[in-house]
């Protein structure tokens, strides 16, 4: 069965940084409510108050995510993805970039091998500038900025990256 | 029409490959009109990079793949990254013929995982092949190679993500991709919640000055240090937000945070180049300033 890009490193990935880092909030606020615990209460509640506010955003996120992992495959993304430095190349390495998932450095080895294989640096950094775009995300994107934000947003994102994909292309010559 | 030959590893390849253009070029100008289902581009697991050069038995492991665009008539004889051998070998070979673009597999046998992967992605399977390459090419040409059966069948394919198994897959995947984003968000859930607690509104609009252009500057400057997770950049942006950073601020940093990562520029230098890194790092900052200018005066103009 394919795995999501994301996955694939799973073997590799450390755990000590995300450990750490919980680990190091926690001892914040341990330290917060030894000296004041009053204050340390009231984060609690803060963040208790913003966890209620994500939960029904997190369970259409967890929707959206299993519908793109049901219909998309990472080999399909790599199809998708162009390496042709015209309009078309830029808009096909942008979509690509948008319905991929995962963390962005599971996917340099595929970028690099794009590269090697005569991929221009325009639609390699579209690819990359898309990544901000995330389908399964704009649940809790909206709960907070509301529709017309996120779609404002989402529009001057993607043909921004097509102004990068050109200047890099400029830039690179491709 | 233009032929091109790549990942030759033999020093005397070159005579071969002149002759591999010639009837290249024979092949193409005898017709190249047999274009079969519409496939644009076919490739054949080779033993060698010449057209007399037999079909590798197993299309996974075959030391070379010819591609053959029956378009342009361009033959192109690459490695088979997973000639090797090694674990997961048929996968390599599979991301080439996908990122290559390649419409049908010419090979002796292919697994039916393989087979599976590859037509699941739209491409074609022929197998039970045998004789040197161009022969192959004849045969295809007469159309007396067929496709494969199994995991063809049509309907099958459409259908197949409302296999049990594939929807588990999809169920683990989801999963797994939720519980390595959950950790973080809920640390970041807890920061802010103890950056509420503690940071007086005041000291923030003392940070920002309300002035757009430097409110932007500020906010594209913090989103650039680390290149994470989005969905944590709206969270910490919505709480600015309330606190009353200002909405300029807040797009610039949500921008920044997945298109520029300092923290992460050494692996991004590694893997794609230190001028491509540099320079698509410094165009994203550039860049997020006019778009977080443009989305909130975009945005106050159509809500009024």
């Amino acid at each position: 069965m394919s795995r999501g890009i994301g996955q694939e490193t799973k073997g590799r990935r450390s755990f000590k940084p995300i450990g750490l880092f919980l680990a190091s909030v926690a001892v914040l606020y341990g330290t917060m409510y030894a000296f004041a615990p009053d204050t340390a209460l009231v984060a609690l509640k803060a963040s208790a108050k913003i966890s209620l506010a994500l939960c029904l955003p997190l369970a259409l996120v967890f929707s959206v995510m299993f519908l793109l992992n049901l219909f998309v495959r990472p080999a399909q993304i790599a199809r998708v993805f162009s390496r042709n430095a015209g309009l078309k190349g830029m808009l096909l390495s942008a979509a690509a970039g948008i319905i991929s998932m995962g963390p962005i450095f599971a996917w340099y080895p595929l970028m690099k091998k794009m590269k090697e294989e005569g991929a221009g640096e325009g639609p390699i950094a579209v690819f990359l500038y898309n990544r901000a775009v995330k389908p399964f995300l704009l649940p809790v994107m909206i709960a907070y900025f509301g529709w017309a934000y996120v779609a404002i947003v989402t529009i001057l994102t993607i043909l921004g990256s097509i102004v990068l994909g050109y200047s890099m292309s400029v830039i690179s010559r491709d | 029409m233009s032929v091109g030959i790549r990942g030759s590893p033999q020093g005397n390849v070159r005579s071969a490959n002149v002759v591999f253009i010639i009837r290249a070029c024979y092949i193409f100008l005898n017709g190249f009109s047999f274009v079969q289902e519409n496939y644009m581009k076919v490739a054949i697991s080779a033993e060698g990079t010449t057209l007399e050069a037999p079909v590798s038995r197993r299309f996974g492991i075959s030391p070379y793949l010819i591609i053959v665009d029956l378009d342009t008539g361009e033959l192109e004889a690459v490695r088979n990254p997973g000639s090797s051998g090694k674990r997961g070998a048929g996968v390599e070979a599979i991301v080439l013929v996908i990122s290559k673009g390649v419409d049908a597999v010419v090979t002796g046998y292919s697994s039916p995982t393989t087979r599976k992967h590859l037509e699941s992605n739209g491409v074609d399977v022929f197998t039970g092949v045998s004789g040197t390459i161009e022969e192959v090419l004849e045969g295809y040409k007469k159309g007396e190679i067929q496709k494969t059966q199994e995991f063809r069948s049509d309907v099958l394919d459409r259908w197949s993500f409302l296999r049990a198994g594939t929807i588990t897959n999809a169920f683990k995947n989801s999963g797994n991709q939720f519980a390595t984003m959950l950790p973080i968000l809920f640390s970041v859930v807890l920061l802010m919640g103890l950056f509420n607690a503690l940071v007086p509104g005041e000291l923030l609009a003392s940070l920002f000055s309300g002035s757009a252009i430097f409110d932007t500057l500020w906010g594209a400057c913090l989103g650039s240090i680390i290149a994470g997770n989005p969905v944590n950049s709206y969270v910490i942006g919505g709480e600015l937000l309330k606190q009353g950073v200002s909405l300029f601020a807040v797009t610039a940093l949500i921008i920044t945070w997945v298109t520029v990562g300092l923290v992460q520029l050494p692996a991004e230098m590694a893997a794609l180049g230190r001028r491509f890194a540099l320079v698509r790092n410094a165009i994203c900052f550039i860049l997020a300033v006019p778009i977080a200018l443009m989305a909130v005066v975009i945005l106050n103009a159509v809500t009024g």
